[in-house]
């Protein structure tokens, strides 16, 4: 329950206010959902505010769908050891995301590793 | 005729290098007397934000909520006595806010979020600097604010500054609503007059901040913020601010996508 209310209350936040710790709020996120994406990288997108990776994935019916996985600000994710090149277009990758809620393929980066499990950049 | 070019050139030289060099002892001596705040400043209630853009405050489940946002964007005036046409603006940002595109941080917000800050310090100007190519100039030469017939409103505003021992005091002018670059700041007038005080405390860099503003508050906002040198950052590395890809859908914001054969 108390949880529930913390979660209610970063909603609300999050909702009233904009931009409540970064440029946009966090409330688009279900922090409460963990998923794993698999697929291709079409592109890195290394840019303010937020850098974006560009995933292919194959959904079940095999259709190709893209994927745009949020990360920080290039500034934070470089002090925390990624660099522009981390991620190369055509890198086979699994990025563990928290999903939109809206359904769409999104979401924000929780850690991203390899298709031989080794991990890529870091998660801090 | 080649001796009257070489004289020009040198004259030329002297003129351009010889107030910094006449006396060099001097300019030792000015420096020596100023704070040194070298490396890379985040916002205190932000320091530790993962990969994730998110600070620790918030990825934590087991916090108190009310308690652990609030130092987050204290600088926004969430608690500030906000007059009936500080409240309208309030209203109209908030109803028009959705999927809006900033542009950067602007003024105050620059001193208020994850974004590292540097100062550079010399005796007449001290320079802020953050990661957008957001700079502040706090002149402490002893200058006066321009006049208000001057008054030339921008995003960044026009600061004066002088040194109380090992605090910098500055007053800021001319600042344009800020909420107008940046949707999350506070909607203050060009009539705002904001009042800092910044000095090192131990490893932190703390700030008195207080705004008055006949047009939107009924009183002046009062609020405090620290910043930490967070770990890793190296240098000030600029870069664009050119891909704000916030949506907004249903009263939530969400990613604008890029779809296959985007």
């Amino acid at each position: 329950m108390t949880k529930l209310l913390a979660f209610a209350g970063l909603l609300g936040l999050a909702i009233a206010a904009p931009s409540a710790q970064a440029h946009h709020s966090f409330a688009m996120f279900d922090r409460t959902r963990e998923v794993t994406v698999n697929g291709t990288v079409r592109e890195f997108q290394w840019s303010n505010p937020h850098a974006y990776i560009q995933l292919t994935s194959r959904n079940a019916s095999g259709e190709a769908v893209e994927w745009s996985l949020e990360m920080g600000s290039p500034m934070y994710l470089y002090a925390r050891g990624w660099r522009p090149r981390t991620l190369r277009p055509g890198t086979q990758v699994r990025i563990r995301i928290n999903p939109l809620r809206n359904g769409s393929p999104g979401g924000v980066v929780l850690d991203v590793t390899g298709a031989d499990g080794t991990a890529i950049g870091t998660n801090q | 005729m080649i001796r009257a070019s070489h004289f020009a050139a040198i004259a030329a030289l002297a003129l351009l290098t010889g107030p910094a060099l006449a006396q060099p002892a001097d300019r030792v001596a000015q420096f020596a007397q100023l704070p040194h705040w070298p490396g890379y400043w985040v916002s205190e209630d932000q320091a530790g934000t993962t990969i994730t853009g998110m600070a620790p405050a918030v990825t934590s489940s087991n916090a108190s909520t009310s308690a652990n946002f609030s130092g987050i964007m204290v600088l926004r005036g969430d608690g500030a006595a906000w007059n009936e046409e500080g409240q309208r603006r309030r209203t109209e940002l908030r109803a028009a806010a959705g999927g809006r595109k900033a542009l950067g941080w602007g003024y105050p917000m620059m001193m208020n979020c994850a974004t590292p800050l540097a100062f550079t310090i010399t005796p007449e100007v001290t320079v802020i600097t953050n990661a957008y190519n957001e700079t502040r100039y706090i002149y402490t030469d002893g200058r006066a604010m321009p006049a208000k017939d001057d008054m030339w409103p921008t995003t960044w505003g026009t600061s004066v500054g002088h040194w109380e021992g090992n605090t910098l005091v500055i007053e800021t002018r001319m600042v344009k609503n800020p909420s107008e670059f940046f949707h999350g700041s506070p909607p203050y007038s060009e009539e705002a007059v904001y009042a800092e005080r910044i000095r090192l405390d131990g490893d932190r860099l703390t700030m008195e901040m207080t705004v008055t503003d006949p047009i939107t508050l009924s009183a002046p906002f009062t609020a405090s913020v620290s910043w930490v040198r967070d770990q890793g950052f190296d240098r000030m590395v600029q870069v664009d601010w050119d891909n704000d890809r916030t949506g907004s859908e249903d009263g939530l914001n969400t990613i604008e996508l890029e779809t296959v054969g985007d």
